[in-house]
């Protein structure tokens, strides 16, 4: 007997109600993961005198964590490949607690490489990306706002991290605060519980139709080419395992591999590595660069508490313009202009001349900084679309790891050869100006590719209206970016028609 | 957000981002003279003197000694250092100029009248020392210095010059040895741990540094020595010490003083030492851990909550429905008779 038809569709993501909570989560795990490592900088003087180290081997901590944090990138979407994104969470957050409680107790440079560096490192990754890749579970024609919400815990972390570390340390020695930051971590788990696993058929929805739906599914699954995010069917998940296949398909369930000849994965990857090349240095070294030109300190920390402030701001904003619908369709270019605009402010800083003109730039670069951040891991699901996104994020943040690492670096040296910032600015503008053109032109390419693509489809499949296929490739081509109710709806609404004329069928009979 | 939180966030951030700039925290302005010969020194922001015209701007590297002076005091000497000082015309703003001397030398100060007060006469000038008065040279019109050999810590301390004339303006000029600076926060540590103390000279040598401890109101000087497994000081560079305290108790908190002996004087930098007892970390610890535990458990009870309630949901729903084509079975049934009765 046909149930209602609320029940048969297929659920597309809320885009609301309980997602919000989740977003909430998503902003205390990605602020964590991003603020804590800098935020940890106010003990290091105290470690240094503490083991008599230099500040440079100090600084290693600080790389370590950051270094763990992006490198284990992989291992990260494999977890929540295999178990979804809470548990990868709760078992992060009692990481990075357990990581930093030990480092309380360390007797040396090296244990708080392991302590503070690797353990506390991982577990943040392991916050990291089950974040960024649950809103996408959760979200879809308000993924921008979600994203720049979610994203825009970092810089609010930060400032709230950095005056309680500096409570924390007065009260309590680096020891005690470490011991403290280790239950303060913790929370990490909180945010963990909030992110309630979600999927096109989930486990709660019991009635027949949706049984129904399900054997239908698992079929469609079993055919399907890559079978790559088992999350998406929790039910039907261990038969796809024992279907006897092949080694390559079987590393492509955990760690989707075949993105590598997806277009448009190949050119986010590409144009984010270059850009990492010069994204973080400007930060590293706004303030030397300020005292240099003769500013005492307490002015110079406070550009970068400018900077934090208006990042906090432009976060949350970029995401509700990127959701608008002029330019949802054609949000890369919106994520190349950002990059460029961000290049170009590199370029122009040297010509700042006095404080007022170092204000007017870190107002614009905290702008520019906000943009670029919120629509990063947008950009990404909107090219792979949600399904292939947990694999994507994982090999996107390796790739990025080394040149994160890099960057700094590159541009210390610069300043030490030739003993002026403005080149290390020059360099680090003309990097991100070379990443945003070469994203504007491969995006453009790639959105007409896609468009001929769609075109070459609706004339081979219109004759044969085939529900179940729309509704796989649906899934698979979420590239499509088109937010709009009509479009991107369109093949779950074809899928939900087909299913009900089966159950029809089957009852007039 | 209102304006007067992001105020104070701003003022937080602020002190803050001070605190982790890692710029090696250098503390603040001490005077230090660059030495050279003939002129002027100084130019410290916080120098609140009027200053001649050779504003010399201190450079990074704090110890300039640009020209040659024997070492030790040795008299033959006959460079002197000068200070000069220009008197404002008005009485009342006192001029003040501290110098910094760790070791023997010359010195010349004088003070200097503008020549725009040329025209004040008769003027009585005197330089003193205390109630001490020290014969001066009136080297022109409107200068007049001392010349002083410091030798030791006797001569050092404050020399004034005054002129009386209708009024009365003066300059002083403080003699000091080179200060110490300890820290202003406590250093914080726990029990059966070690902390390390640092005391650092800025810009000048010294001969040797002792740690002293305070008991009650006396100092009491610190043998490493004696007391090698509580102890440890070491000099890392000739212008740090550094001393470890080994397996710290109570007791171990309070007040101590790093003293650096120079030729000319001795001089003591402050810190603080407190020693807390694990426990004092452990109760935030369990009350933020306590408060995880409660939040994860109401939300994953709120979960089954919900979750139960949309299940009963469902199940009436489906009730409703089974009602509904029954019901419509029915209808359709006594329809179909009635058709057949019809026909």
């Amino acid at each position: 007997m046909p149930p209602p038809a609320t029940t048969g569709r297929a659920p597309g993501p809320p885009d609301g109600g309980w997602g919000w909570a989740v977003v909430f989560g998503a902003f205390i795990s990605i602020g964590f993961a991003y603020a804590f490592p800098k935020g940890l900088a106010i003990f290091f003087k105290e470690i240094q005198d503490f083991f008599g180290t230099s500040y440079s081997e100090i600084a290693w901590v600080s790389s370590i964590m950051l270094a763990t944090t992006y490198g284990a990138g992989p291992i990260s979407s494999v977890l929540v490949n295999r178990y979804g994104s809470r548990p990868v969470v709760i078992f992060g957050g009692l990481l990075c607690g357990i990581g930093m409680v030990s480092a309380a107790s360390c007797t040396s440079i090296l244990q708080l490489y392991i302590c503070v560096g690797f353990i506390t490192g991982f577990g943040l990754a392991l916050n990291l990306q089950p974040s960024v890749i649950i809103i996408g579970k959760y979200f879809l024609k308000r993924r921008p706002i979600a994203n720049g919400l979610a994203m825009a815990g970092s810089p609010v972390m930060l400032c709230t991290l950095a005056p309680l570390n500096q409570f924390l340390f007065d009260n309590f020695g680096w020891r005690g605060s470490f011991l403290i930051l280790g239950a303060i971590l913790l929370n990490c788990c909180v945010a963990g519980a909030l992110f309630r696993p979600i999927g096109p058929a989930t486990a709660s929805v019991k009635s027949q139709m949706a049984e129904e739906g399900k054997s239908a599914l698992k079929e469609v699954t079993e055919d399907a080419m890559e079978m790559n995010s088992p999350t998406n069917v929790p039910m039907g998940n261990k038969t796809e395992d024992e279907g006897g296949k092949d080694c390559c398909e079987k590393i492509n369930q955990y760690l989707d591999f075949s993105l590598f000849k997806h277009r448009g994965f190949l050119i986010y990857l590409i144009g984010n590595v270059l850009m990492f090349l010069g994204f973080f240095a400007p930060i590293v070294f706004l303030a030397p660069y300020a005292k240099h030109i003769g500013i005492d300190e307490y002015s110079a920390a406070f550009l970068l508490s400018i900077l934090a402030i208006v990042d906090m701001i432009a976060r949350p904003t970029t995401g509700i313009i990127a959701n608008s619908k002029w330019v949802r369709p054609r949000i890369q270019y919106f994520f190349s202009f950002s990059i460029a605009f961000n290049g170009t402010c590199h370029l122009l800083c040297p010509l700042a001349s006095g404080y007022t003109g170092l204000v007017v730039y870190s107002i614009f670069f905290g702008l520019a900084f906000g943009m670029v951040c919120a629509m990063l891991f947008e950009t990404l699901m909107d090219l792979v679309g949600a399904a292939r996104f947990t694999s994507a994020v994982g090999l996107v943040t390796i790739a990025e790891c080394c040149t994160i690492l890099l960057g700094p670096p590159i541009g210390g040296t610069l300043i030490d050869t030739f003993g002026d910032y403005k080149y290390m600015f020059i360099k680090c503008g003309a990097v991100m100006v070379l990443a945003g053109t070469f994203l504007f032109i491969m995006n453009y390419y790639n959105y007409r590719m896609l468009a001929k693509e769609e075109k070459e489809r609706k004339v081979k499949e219109d004759p044969k209206q085939d529900p179940v296929r729309t509704e796989n490739e649906g899934r698979n081509n979420w590239n499509k970016e088109t937010a709009q109710d009509g479009p991107e709806l369109e093949p779950l609404r074809q899928e939900q028609e087909g299913l009900k004329k089966e159950v029809n069928g089957t009852n007039e009979v | 957000m209102p304006a007067a939180f992001s105020g104070k966030r701003l003022r937080l951030l602020l002190c803050l981002s001070l605190s982790f700039s890692l710029s090696g925290g250098s503390p603040a302005e001490r005077m230090m003279a660059t030495q050279t010969v003939n002129q002027q020194t100084h130019g410290s922001p916080s120098d609140h003197l009027t200053l001649g015209h050779n504003i010399s701007t201190p450079g990074p590297d704090l110890a300039t000694k640009v020209f040659k002076q024997a070492s030790g005091g040795n008299v033959s000497d006959v460079t002197f250092v000068e200070y000069e000082v220009l008197l404002p015309g008005v009485s009342g703003t006192s001029v003040e100029k501290n110098i910094t001397l760790d070791h023997g030398t010359r010195i010349e100060l004088s003070c200097r009248l503008d020549n725009k007060y040329s025209h004040l006469k008769s003027l009585q000038v005197t330089w003193k020392r205390g109630n001490e008065t020290v014969r001066h040279i009136n080297k022109t019109e409107t200068s007049w210095s001392i010349q002083l050999r410091i030798s030791d810590n006797s001569k050092l301390g404050s020399y004034s010059c005054t002129l009386k004339g209708e009024e009365e303006i003066s300059a002083t000029f403080h003699l000091q040895v080179p200060k110490i600076e300890g820290k202003e926060k406590p250093i914080i540590s726990y029990e059966g741990d070690t902390a390390i103390m640092i005391c650092k000279s800025f810009g000048y040598t010294p001969i040797a540094w002792t740690w002293y401890m305070t008991n009650g109101s006396e100092q009491i000087a610190i043998n490493d020595t004696l007391l090698a497994n509580k102890y440890v000081i070491h000099r890392i560079s000739a212008n740090v010490t550094h001393m470890k305290i080994l397996k710290l108790t109570k007791e171990d908190s309070g007040v101590y003083w790093c003293e650096a002996a120079f030729e000319l004087g001795k001089s003591k930098g402050k810190l603080k030492l407190k020693v807390l007892s694990l426990m004092v970390p452990l109760k935030p610890f369990l009350a933020i851990v306590a408060e995880v535990v409660i939040l994860v458990t109401i939300i994953f009870l709120y979960e089954i909550y919900s979750k139960k309630k949309e299940k009963s949901a469902e199940a009436e729903k489906e009730f409703d429905q089974v009602e509904q084509l029954n019901s419509e079975e029915s209808n359709g049934l006594e329809n179909s008779s009635a058709r057949h009765r019809k026909i």
